[in-house]
């Protein structure tokens, strides 16, 4: 094997609960989508490929080594972790630094090299708040400018759009496109099949601690196209935004779930997800953010499973 | 899909050392120990307390204390001092508890850990943020207080230098006593509030009840359990003072420095094996 992540019959427990079963996959070089449902077992292959987690059987190498403890590799990596783990005191400015003053760089070194990764991520205005003041999409680009500013080879992307507005997935795909341009590799994962879509077709489903396809992503979209798919918005004005939404043809159903949430389901995804920052943009409607309940993933994984 | 080995290449950067990876950690874990408002205020009025006292214990120590014997000995009033116990307690549980704790809670252990650093490099760190202000308490007043005495003409330089060393020593005997445990007390948990409630369990759980059952018993040798107490007896024979409980200072330093050595052991093997599950 010799791909930039290779995985192996790994299997991870936690205690009694199964994390990864005898999960086998290969990752090749540019840009790959690693797509499952909540607890599929995305975050804990993270994890043993960045050598936080030891697996119990098998192995895996990432860049050709075994990334247990690998001190050195680390310097190789990014790692965008899924959970917001911003001390929120520091500023968007600060956290980066501090963090690439941990690679080794030095002090005015990390400071261009952290307003650079920022302005890549469009965070230049708020570099200098408190990430505290940041919302759900501006943490997310936060926590990618630091996985990106030391300039790694491989950036390991875990849930990166996971609440974010529409207009920072947007500027969150166009970074990691740009950095897969560069000659950088990227594993991203994502519940949201049609959002990784746009900038890779290779992907890996994941399921259960398990690869369960792998391949083309085409091949795979016309297997679960047929099953709606819901989006949850996150907004102050449910209503306005429903009345907004209802025009576009491929939406099934639109329901107020919250005073400041909208559940909408639709059978065009990936025409959903394109059209709607321009919905957004035209009514001025504030979305906060955006997530794919996992009930509609879970669907879609029960029918490729059978 | 692809299985070709990557040809991406790296552009070159200079890189720092380890001792500048670790002092990183430091810096951001003073600078937020010095945004917290609960952290000043407990190491300002633990250096002003401690402080005042010890001076004014050497100042008024012929009226207070007639017959006190002013040589090197006199020093182990200050040492001995019941606000240095409390203040370091109280430091060790606001700043110290959650230096572990804090980062498991938020994962932000995922985080360091993503970067080129080891456990004990973040160890090492996390020891560096709390030591230095564990020592504001346990070492300062005690180097201060013979300073003031002799400026004041009251000791002698010789004995005030000597004091002063000897203040040194077992100020830091103090302080790497309570980093080690608080720090294994933070690895052990999520929640400050849980090592905090184990650094006052292991200040006041042991000595109270040794001091009480010693006294029921009659039997000194409970003291050994109390870290106060075994530090007690070792500052007893670093200042020469004769009496008090009747505790051998070789075993008394023994217990402290195997505590330390323990503690320290404990949790680096704990960070070595902690796997970062959340998330």
């Amino acid at each position: 094997m010799n791909g930039v992540v290779e995985a192996a019959g790994v299997s991870k427990w936690y205690g009694e609960v199964l994390g990864l079963n005898l999960f086998t996959a290969t990752f090749g070089p540019g840009i790959t989508g690693l797509v499952g449902p909540n607890g599929a077992g995305k975050s804990t292959l993270f994890k043993l490929l960045i050598g936080q987690l030891r697996a119990d059987q098998g192995h895996v190498r990432l860049l050709g080594e075994n990334p247990w403890n690998n001190v050195p590799l680390k310097r190789r990596l990014g790692y965008c972790p899924e959970h917001n783990q911003l001390y929120g005191w520091l500023s968007g400015q600060q956290f980066v630094e501090s963090l690439l003053r941990l690679d080794g760089m030095p002090t005015d070194q990390a400071a261009k090299a952290a307003a650079d990764a920022l302005e890549v991520v469009g965070l230049t205005n708020a570099a200098h708040r408190a990430t505290r003041t940041y919302s759900r999409g501006m943490r997310q680009r936060a926590k990618l400018a630091q996985a990106l500013a030391h300039d790694p080879e491989l950036l390991i992307l875990d849930e990166p759009l996971s609440g974010a507005d529409p207009m920072a997935r947007v500027q969150i795909l166009r970074t990691i496109s740009e950095f897969a341009k560069d000659g950088g590799h990227v594993l991203m994962s994502t519940h949201v099949l049609y959002e990784i879509e746009r900038i890779t077709n290779n992907i890996v489903l994941i399921h259960n601690g398990k690869a369960i396809a792998s391949g083309d992503i085409h091949a795979i979209r016309l297997l679960i196209d047929e099953h709606p798919h819901a989006v949850r918005l996150e907004t102050p004005q449910p209503r306005q935004l429903a009345q907004a939404l209802a025009r576009m043809e491929h939406v099934v159903s639109l329901e107020i779930s919250a005073e400041d949430a909208l559940l909408v389901r639709t059978r065009k995804p990936d025409a959903f997800y394109r059209e709607l920052p321009a919905i957004v943009a035209d009514t001025k409607l504030e979305v906060r953010g955006l997530e794919s309940p996992d009930d509609s993933l879970d669907a879609v994984f029960r029918y490729l499973v059978g | 899909m692809s299985i070709s080995l990557p040809t991406y290449t790296r552009r070159e950067m200079p890189l720092l050392g380890r001792q500048q990876r670790v002092r990183a950690i430091i810096t951001t874990g003073l600078r937020r120990e010095f945004k917290r408002i609960g952290a000043l205020v407990v190491i300002g009025m633990g250096v002003a307390i401690t402080l005042i006292t010890s001076i004014v214990l050497v100042l008024f120590a012929p009226i207070f204390l007639p017959g006190e014997q002013l040589d090197l000995s006199f020093f182990y009033i200050p040492a001995g001092n019941t606000t240095i116990l409390f203040f370091v307690t109280l430091i060790a549980s606001v700043v110290g508890s959650g230096l572990i704790a804090d980062d498991l809670n938020s994962m932000a252990l995922t985080l360091y850990l993503s970067r080129p650093i080891t456990q004990a490099d973040y160890l090492i760190a996390k020891a560096a943020i709390l030591a230095p202000l564990i020592t504001m308490i346990a070492v300062l007043p005690l180097v201060l207080t013979p300073l003031v005495a002799a400026l004041l003409g009251l000791f002698s330089w010789a004995i005030a230098v000597e004091a002063m060393g000897v203040s040194v020593l077992i100020g830091f005997l103090f302080t790497a006593f309570y980093t080690a445990v608080t720090l294994f007390l933070s690895s052990l948990t999520r929640r400050r509030s849980y090592a905090a409630a184990g650094v006052f369990a292991v200040t006041f759980g042991l000595t109270i009840p040794a001091e009480i059952l010693a006294n029921q018993l009659t039997n000194s040798t409970i003291l050994y359990v109390s870290p106060w107490e075994d530090y007690l007896a070792v500052a007893r024979a670093a200042f020469g003072v004769q009496g008090g409980p009747a505790l051998d200072w070789p075993w008394a330093l023994a217990i402290l420095l195997a505590a330390i050595v323990l503690a320290s052991f404990v949790t680096y093997i704990r960070m070595k094996a902690v796997e970062v599950v959340s998330g």
